[in-house]
């Protein structure tokens, strides 16, 4: 199969959703292994799109593939696929995550309601992940974008039983809608100026100068912010850590490997257009940076294992809008690949101890499962090692490369920024991971119940806890060249004028990096080692204001809730009111009553009775001799 | 008799069965309910084939107009020349997209009334009378006939809701009654002025819309006219602040009138906007497009912000048609071939998603009386098929990918920004609106706890998926595979006077 056909990757987990989502039910155990071989299919297609791309002459050439869709006038639609190194590399982190995914799923999600729909669904969720990462024009990225954004309603929202579910669906779905206003905006503001959708002929059009400068910057503006409500950057970023309703295996995905990277995915695919826009890269920049330290500071004090989780995942992702407003596509992909895996591997984590405790997800009621739980444990202390960014695992090289990057094109001051949100991702990474799986358990009843996960759970641990270990090799020009990459990842892709650069270990900022790590863990342990009531309360106890508000996520919610309560629905009452009494009441029904009204009055003009018409003549005839006695007098 | 001859007598009977039915249940006795129920079947059966015939058979490299039918009717008397008054029927891309929406929803509207037991004689003898008159205009080529059948699809609908509605029926019926036959008025007018104005002695519609473009019908009298012709078409396709039939209206009908009301009537306010604006005053078009622009985008954003605190389902609904009719006015008053071109597609988007979402709406009505969304929940439980159908018609309605609404909204949004940005802007933001109202019905209707109340509550029956699956395979052909229906559209929307590429 050649990389012309990559469109089966999608085609095929198409299919299965459907097959799932009508037959499902009443297959044996709700069809779940054909949404293993589904996935599977798509993985192993994977390797061939990959062999026949590096095979291709030039090793960087674009493979494309389109048809025509439609044809209104002189405008014609094409779709179609367009695989590069971006594309692939998107590929191979959504078909490895979802495969992960889908077998862990087997055992997490045995005996729950709707077990067949759940693994339909994931079907038809990977279906349009991979659709928007192969898309070769931008509105089949806004097709598949909301394709994702529904899966994940249905996904959110999968036990609907519970009010906090829907409701979190609900508001996942209009945060991001949202955004995509400003996509859809975006979208066909570059069409009106190119006159094309293809995604190449708009980078094209827009690094030859053929659109001005203010409107590009609008319209690049307006694609960002799509890009920023999918992947879930401040302000936008309230609806993530909801999502956390989903099943757990759901939030591996998409929450945190997948979709959510769909923002960063656009942004990089689109950054010759923003670098052509003076101060686009500029605002990327500061969204992901300000995106990094808030919801660093947020995850300080969060107790539920998965909301920790879930704002570490919007603050890596604000990392990788950094990497991208640095104007560098290749790290921040580099980034999202290392960081997929180890963030599946950690939700798939916690989902092991959530299964094993019986829906705990309580930081408060666990403690000390590591020694129940010796392969959960191992897994997790690993991926929470790459998140920490501690050398040499995954997310240490990825984020090394961020600060590299970020320090030659905007210098001191945004490194320092972003060295804070690394010190405190390595303080929450390892608060996590010591109230979790080190020191006494701290509910005993908990405690006892809990087992290690089966094999169908840890053996997928395993494969993510290998990759968060040894992914981040890949930047060594050596380990690139031995796997087929030439001379690794960042190599592999690049800015086409920045031309490839060669990854050189860069030891100023490693010893800085490893320096932030070991600050974060160390204040972590220095507070939660060893269940210190003194220490670990002494936040709450220096600014109970502070702490409070850090709990309170900043008031972002509460804030946007008055806001929809007295804005938006409050304006709606006032329409709804306008439509029913001045428009319904006054106006249509009112002309009703005058006409009524009228006809009531005019009615005596037509009695039927002599004397009224005889009075009438003689009034009549009595006024023409006045007024003409007036007229000629 | 040429093929094309041949195929005219198709669109004939399209509409001559609906009237022969009309006509052969007045001989029906009343008692017989089941025998009623058959014919009415039957027809809708026949009606929905031919109509796919005519989409199918559309040829998009043909010329302008197919399926030709002409019989002359009156001509040479004291006022009327040569073709004074002829049947003419035909065809083109935009009628034949009508007509397939026409027939879908016909069928899933005549099974989907199966089980009313009042009267349904008398109910089904007036909705095929209304369906006639529907089919007759959108294939009418003669002025004449075209206000003649647009008459004859508007009146049925005071009995069918004064009779067979609920809530406030006397009240909906006679508003909405009253306020489409003062658009009727406004169109009459402007049709006897045109007819005198032309001064060809005819009715013939490709004749007098020459006389438009070349100049015969003066500049001042198409400015002055295009008005009363947009407004008094713009009643039936809620045009604001002409609209409040709408919501009041679908509050009342019963089910198979709402579908058939909203998902067919108000496109012919939409089409004779088309035919008796565009077509007939080009100069008057060209001169008012943008306030009708104005008018739409205030439609859109209006309806969708009203939705967005009602309760009673139907009013969702009703509201949101607004908000969706405001958008078809806005491809209209774009005046370039793709906004155009959405136009149409949201015609028969809207059509056949409204048409299923009060058929859901009705399937629970009958069974709860209520539609207040705040007595309902969780009611996924019992009725998982009908919330699926329900989901798929509101994720339409949101403008999703892969449903219709989305290939409609998509073509008018690019249509919009060619000449008016800030619009187009508004309009999609309307669209997020939308998933608010929407998803707010679901998270209340549908999920959350349930209440015991409704336990007995019973899923679709057959005839109701039947008549849901059809709306529901023509909603994901357009959304997915959208070809076929911009080919045809724009064969004629490429046509229209003042159109621009």
């Amino acid at each position: 199969m050649g990389a012309e056909q990559a469109w089966l990757l999608a085609a095929i987990p198409a299919g299965f959703f459907l097959l799932l989502s009508f037959f499902g039910r009443p297959m044996p155990r709700g069809g779940d292994y054909f949404g293993v071989i589904s996935i599977g299919t798509s993985f192993v297609l994977f390797f061939f799109v990959l062999a026949d791309f590096l095979d291709t002459p030039g090793k960087v050439g674009p493979i494309v593939n389109s048809i025509e869709w439609s044809n209104i006038g002189d405008f014609h639609l094409r779709m179609g696929i367009y695989i590069d190194p971006i594309t692939i590399t998107m590929f191979g982190v959504v078909t490895t995550v979802a495969l992960m995914v889908n077998i862990f799923s087997i055992g997490y999600m045995k005996g729950e309601p709707r077990y067949y729909w759940f693994f339909a669904v994931l079907q038809m969720f990977a279906a349009s992940m991979l659709m928007l990462v192969m898309a070769d024009n931008l509105l089949l990225v806004y097709i598949s974008w909301e394709l994702v954004g529904v899966c994940s309603f249905l996904l959110i929202g999968f036990y609907w039983e519970k009010r906090s579910a829907t409701e979190a669906a609900k508001k996942a779905f209009i945060t991001t809608r949202v955004g995509d206003v400003g996509l859809l905006i975006g979208i066909i503001l570059l069409f009106k100026a190119t006159g094309t959708f293809n995604i190449q002929e708009i980078i094209h059009a827009a690094e030859a100068g053929e659109i001005g400068q203010a409107y590009l910057f609008i319209a690049v503006m307006a694609i960002f912010l799509g890009c920023m409500g999918k992947s879930a950057q401040v302000p936008f970023h309230v609806w993530l850590p909801d999502a956390m309703e989903g099943p757990t295996p759901v939030s591996a995905l998409i929450h945190a490997a997948t979709m959510v990277v769909a923002g960063v995915y656009l942004t990089a695919r689109l950054l010759p257009v923003f670098a052509v826009a003076d101060g686009a890269l500029l605002v990327v920049t500061i969204v992901g940076l300000t995106t990094a330290l808030l919801t660093g500071f947020m995850a300080l004090a969060q107790t539920d294992i998965k909301k920790v989780l879930a704002y570490s995942t919007v603050g890596q992702l604000g990392f990788m809008f950094v990497a991208l407003g640095a104007g560098n596509p290749s790290v921040a992909m580099f980034h999202l690949a290392t960081h997929a895996f180890f963030k599946a591997l950690l939700f798939l984590g916690s989902g092991s101890v959530i299964h094993a405790t019986h829906h705990n997800q309580e930081m408060d009621k666990l403690g000390g499962l590591w020694k129940k739980m010796p392969i959960t444990g191992t897994t997790f202390f690993v991926g929470s090692l790459a998140l920490a960014g501690v050398i040499p695992f995954a997310g240490f090289w990825s984020k090394d490369e961020i600060f590299v990057a970020l320090n030659e094109a905007w210098g001191g001051w945004a490194v320092l920024l972003l060295g804070l949100a690394a010190v405190m991702t390595a303080f929450y990474t390892t608060r996590l991971f010591i109230r979790t799986f080190m020191g006494k358990p701290k509910d005993e009843h908990v405690y006892e119940h809990t087992h290690e996960s089966g094999f169908v759970m840890t053996g997928p641990l395993i494969f993510l806890g290998i990759l968060a270990a040894v992914s981040g090799f890949v930047v060594f020009h050596g380990v690139g060249k031995a796997i087929g990459f030439p001379g690794g990842i960042t190599e592999f892709i690049f800015l086409e004028h920045h031309g490839p650069h060669r990854y050189e270990m860069d030891w100023g900022f490693a010893a800085g990096s490893i320096g932030m790590a070991t600050v974060g863990i160390w204040a972590a342990a220095w507070m939660y080692w060893g269940n210190s009531t003194r220490r670990s309360t002494v936040l709450a106890e220096w600014s109970p204001g502070l702490y409070d508000m850090l709990q309170k996520k900043f008031y972002f919610d509460e804030l946007y809730q008055a806001a929809i309560d007295r804005g938006v629905l409050g304006f709606s009452y006032v329409v709804a009111w306008f439509d029913r009494y001045v428009v319904n009441d006054t106006g249509v029904d009112g002309s009703a009553q005058a006409t009524g009204f009228a006809g009531g009055v005019l009615k005596y003009l037509q009695t039927g009775r002599v004397p009224n018409y005889a009075m009438a003549i003689a009034l009549g005839v009595a006024g023409l001799a006045v007024a003409g006695l007036v007229v000629r007098g | 008799m040429t093929f094309d001859e041949g195929q005219g007598y198709v669109v004939l009977a399209t509409m001559a069965v609906p009237l022969v039915a009309a006509f052969l249940l007045v001989l029906v006795p009343g008692t017989q309910k089941m025998w009623v129920r058959y014919i009415s079947a039957v027809t809708g059966a026949i009606v929905c084939g031919l109509s796919i015939y005519i989409f199918a058979a559309y040829q998009v490299d043909g010329s302008h107009t197919q399926m030709t039918l002409r019989w002359v009717w009156v001509e040479n008397t004291a006022f009327l020349g040569k073709d004074g008054v002829t049947l003419y029927l035909a065809v083109d891309g935009i009628s034949s997209t009508m007509a397939l929406l026409t027939g879908v929803v016909a069928f899933a509207g005549a099974i989907a009334s199966w089980k009313i037991e009042y009267r349904n004689k008398d109910f089904y003898i007036l909705y095929w009378t209304l369906l006639a008159g529907v089919f007759g205009t959108f294939f009418s080529y003669d002025l004449f006939f075209f206000f003649f059948f647009y008459e004859l699809a508007v009146m049925p609908l005071y009995l069918l809701i004064g009779v067979w509605g609920s809530t406030r029926k006397e009240y909906g019926a006679a508003k909405l009654t009253l306020m489409l036959v003062g658009g009727s008025v406004l169109i009459w007018i402007g049709v006897f002025a045109t007819f005198h104005e032309a001064n060809l002695g005819t009715f013939d519609l490709p004749k007098l819309w020459a006389a438009g473009q070349d100049g015969t019908l003066s500049p001042t009298f198409q400015k002055t006219f295009f008005p009363m012709m947009v407004i008094g078409c713009g009643v039936l396709a809620a045009l604001w602040p002409f609209h409040t039939w709408s919501p009041d209206g679908h509050m009342s009908a019963p089910t198979a009138v709402s579908m058939v009301h909203a998902g067919v009537l108000m496109k012919l306010g939409a089409f004779g906007i088309i035919r008796l604006g565009i077509q007939l005053m080009p100069e008057g078009a060209a001169f008012w497009m943008p306030g009708l622009m104005v008018l739409g985008v205030i439609g859109a954003v209006y309806g969708a912000t009203a939705a967005l605190t009602q309760r009673d389902m139907k009013l969702i609904s009703g509201y949101s048609s607004v908000s969706h009719m405001g958008y078809v006015l806005m491809g209209l008053a774009t005046m370039n071939q793709i906004g155009v071109t959405g136009a149409v597609l949201q015609m028969f988007s809207h059509g056949v998603m409204t048409a299923l979402v009060f058929l859901m709406i009705g399937a629970i009505y009958d069974q709860a009386h209520t539609r207040d969304m705040k007595d309902f929940g969780g009611v996924t439980r019992v009725m998982p098929l009908w919330v699926i159908f329900y989901t798929i018609a509101g994720l339409a309605n949101v403008g999703l990918p892969g449903f219709s609404g989305f290939t409609a909204e998509f073509h008018i949004f690019v249509g919009t920004f060619k000449t008016y940005p800030v619009f187009g802007g508004m309009a999609i933001f309307a669209a997020a609106l939308a998933a608010g109202y929407m998803l707010r019905l679901f998270a209340i209707v549908f999920f959350g706890p349930m209440s015991p109340r409704w336990s007995d509550l019973k899923d679709l029956t057959a005839l109701e998926r039947l008549s849901g699956g059809m709306l529901i395979a023509s909603i994901v052909m357009m959304g997915v595979w959208w070809a076929p229906f911009t080919d045809r559209i724009s064969s004629a929307v490429t046509l229209l006077p003042g159109v621009t590429s």
